[in-house]
């Protein structure tokens, strides 16, 4: 189990948060005053120990100074804020009497009235938010320091080098590198990614971007999508539209004028055209299984299940889904963790299937297909549905109205989104005026 | 997340009502220094601008800069449901589809809460540089409707002519001409009624009436206005929203020039 501890707050948890004195007559119901430094929930990990120490560095994807904390023993973590959305507002309740944070043993009374500078008061948060901190890789703080210099050619730098570039941005970083093993845990991790020379007793450093590119990989690799993750952007994107195979006596029906010509004269118009079917696969000897209209009848049928014939038009093979999920987790870890434009570069070179450790071929191949065959349907399915309407006799005209009224419809929203002013100052005359874009130019 | 809180919604109210005449759809542009609106009206030839700086608000909070894309009509019809003595609430998320208005009476004993649709309006921003100006003028706010409604009996377009004399609105249509000349005034008793003109140096220029009527619905904003010329730039009529200085409600009209009928 993790440990929930209450911070914060201490300095300030005065008078301010104790409840309203009973002695006041006019109203009962004064609320105490907003604590200026309201404590937070945390939830630290257990390995970490605690030397652990909240510090602030500069994050290295929105460039803005954010909190880590950092332990000596186990390395670096990131917070993760949990909250309830605003639209349903949540709270913490805080029993100050059973806190962590509680440092005399028996105390009577007057004692924690008189402690009540250290002493934590029951508190109700304004926020119902929860910071959970998590194993992060310090890789990802030095990445910035060791692709700075991306233009000019990349120098072997001694990691005290390295890191001095990010001294500016983040001044906490020099003082927990003295504490215990964070030094050697950092140097660990360049190494990973770059390549090293010795020189003397002191190892340099120069980024090497295809082992970057590998670790990062491997990362992706480790990483197992949630379920709404997986869904929406794993699943999803490789739907391939569904098909029904049901196809109407003649061959090929998808176009509106045969489709036209069979619905004037036979009285199963509407239950094939409602039934329209989008391909033509296997036209000819599948037949229609409308028991219903006699006037069918005369063709043979081969009864097939009605299930087996509303299939997605293809699948997804094991090995594209793993791609895709795969390329999911890459852009997921690169857009979260990585500097934008190091992030873009690793991402080209992902793409260029020469130095990239995986073939994305298979899923592109797959992608590709999928497009164009959402396109078919589309096409299709927009010349079904006006068959659908009118015969498609007049599909044109039909359009063409569609869109006059689609006009005058806008015309008239916008009307009535017009005052009378407004209105009247379309007539006035303006000539001899200049526009104000004359005067004034336009910001960028 | 934006939260703003107004102690008096006749000031919004008063707002739109001005600008409503004006233009129809605008953004509110929030950030953490207020919230700013300008907008154009349709031929482009007059410019509004607001700014009501937060500390017009108590308390006010926005987090990231909001573009609330309203239309103006409909504003004024929420608007319409709030008294002027009304606390006024405004609150958005960081991503709006819509504007939550949140009504109070002063003696909390009535809540009404409305929430407004919002558009995506794409509008151009221009910069507007300080300018000094020739001419400065300070003068009752009603005192300036009255002039415009007056001239427009008579006529389009108003000459506005600033010398050592004084100040004098000039107009001729067909029915006959007019003027109204101002001269520098100071009210010992009452100094809301003070006319107070500074010039560098005499200028005249000709403006629409219509426009200028339309920009003086705002008079009920405030006692004063304050109205700058200069040659060969756009008249600049301006109200404060509030005692504190930088909220003011600005409107900007060009000049006719040449082809004088």
């Amino acid at each position: 189990m993790a440990r929930t501890r209450a911070k914060g707050g201490a300095a300030s948890t005065t008078s301010a948060s104790k409840p309203p004195a009973l002695t006041k007559k006019e109203s009962r119901y004064t609320l105490p005053e907003e604590m200026a430094n309201p404590p937070q929930l945390f939830i630290l990990p257990k390995m970490a120990s605690s030397e652990s120490r909240v510090v602030t560095l500069h994050n290295p994807r929105w460039s803005k100074p954010t909190r880590y904390l950092v332990c000596p023993e186990t390395g670096f973590y990131e917070f993760t804020r949990i909250a309830a959305p605003s639209s349903t507002p949540r709270s913490w309740l805080i029993d100050g009497a059973r806190g962590v944070v509680k440092k005399g043993g028996e105390e009577d009374a007057t004692d924690v009235l008189a402690n009540t500078s250290e002493e934590f008061q029951t508190h109700i948060t304004r926020d119902g938010e929860i910071f959970v901190a998590t194993p992060y890789d310090p890789l990802f703080i030095v990445l910035p320091a060791l692709a700075s210099d991306s233009g000019k050619k990349r120098m072997f730098l001694s990691s005290d080098d390295h890191i001095d570039k990010l001294a500016e941005t983040s001044p906490h970083l020099q003082q927990i590198l003295r504490r215990g093993k964070t030094r050697p845990l950092i140097e660990a991790r360049m190494a990973a990614v770059c390549d090293t020379v010795e020189a003397g007793d002191e190892s340099m450093y120069r980024l090497n971007e295809a082992k970057l590119l590998e670790e990062l990989l491997s990362k992706a690799r480790r990483l197992s999508l949630p379920k709404s993750m997986e869904e929406k952007f794993v699943c999803k994107p490789l739907e391939a539209p569904v098909l029904m195979r049901r196809c109407q006596p003649q061959p090929a029906p998808s176009t509106t004028e045969t489709s036209t010509e069979e619905g004037l004269d036979t009285p199963m118009t509407e239950k094939t055209e409602s039934q329209a079917s989008i391909s033509s696969v296997s036209t000819s000897d599948s037949a229609t299984t409308q028991a219903s209209v006699s006037t069918a009848a005369t063709t043979p049928s081969t009864e097939i299940p009605e299930e087996e014939l509303i299939t997605a038009a293809m699948t997804a093979s094991p090995e594209v889904l793993s791609l895709q999920r795969l390329r999911v987790a890459f852009n997921f870890i690169a857009s979260s963790y990585l500097p934008p434009p190091l992030a873009a570069s690793l991402k080209t070179s992902l793409a260029a299937a020469a130095d990239s450790k995986i073939d994305f071929a298979p899923l592109e191949e797959y992608l590709s297909k999928l497009t164009k065959l959402k396109q078919e349907v589309l096409a299709s399915r927009a010349a079904t549905d006006y068959s659908r309407k009118r015969g498609g006799l007049d599909d044109i005209e039909d359009e063409r109205a569609e869109k006059r009224r689609k006009k005058e419809e806008e015309d008239k929203r916008k009307k009535a989104g017009e005052s009378r002013g407004v209105k009247n100052l379309k007539k006035v005359n303006v000539s001899g005026m200049k526009k104000m874009s004359d005067f004034f130019k336009k910001k960028t | 997340m934006l939260e703003a809180r107004l102690d008096q919604a006749e000031i919004l109210k008063k707002v739109v009502d001005a600008i409503k005449d004006l233009v129809q759809d605008c953004n509110f542009d929030c950030n953490d220094s207020g919230i700013a609106l300008q907008a154009m009206d349709n031929s482009h030839v007059a410019l509004v601008s607001m700014n009501l700086q937060a500390d017009s608000f108590a308390p006010y909070r926005c987090d990231r800069n909001i573009a609330l894309g309203v239309n103006l009509t409909s504003l004024t019809k929420v608007l319409r449901a709030a008294q002027n003595t009304d606390i006024l609430t405004l609150r958005a998320l960081d991503a709006p589809d819509s504007l939550n208005l949140v009504f109070e009476s002063q003696d909390k004993d009535r809540i009404s809460e409305y929430d407004l649709k919002l558009m995506d309006i794409d509008q151009e921003h221009l910069g507007i540089p300080e300018t000094e100006y020739a001419a400065t003028i300070k003068m009752p706010s009603v005192e300036f409707r009255r002039i415009c409604t007056d001239l427009m009996a008579l006529s389009e377009s108003v000459t506005i002519e600033a010398s050592k004399d004084g100040i004098k609105f000039t107009c001729s249509g067909d029915i006959g001409n007019g003027s109204v000349t101002l001269r520098q005034h100071t009210n010992v008793e009452n100094e809301k009624e003070n006319i107070e003109i500074e010039l560098s140096e005499p200028v005249a220029l000709t403006f629409s009436l219509k426009y200028l009527v339309n920009f003086c619905k705002a008079a009920g904003l405030s006692n004063t206005v304050t109205i700058c010329l200069s040659n060969e730039v756009p008249l600049l009529v301006s109200y404060a929203l509030t005692s504190k200085a930088g909220s003011n409600l600005r409107f900007y009209l060009a000049p006719k020039i040449g082809d004088d009928e």
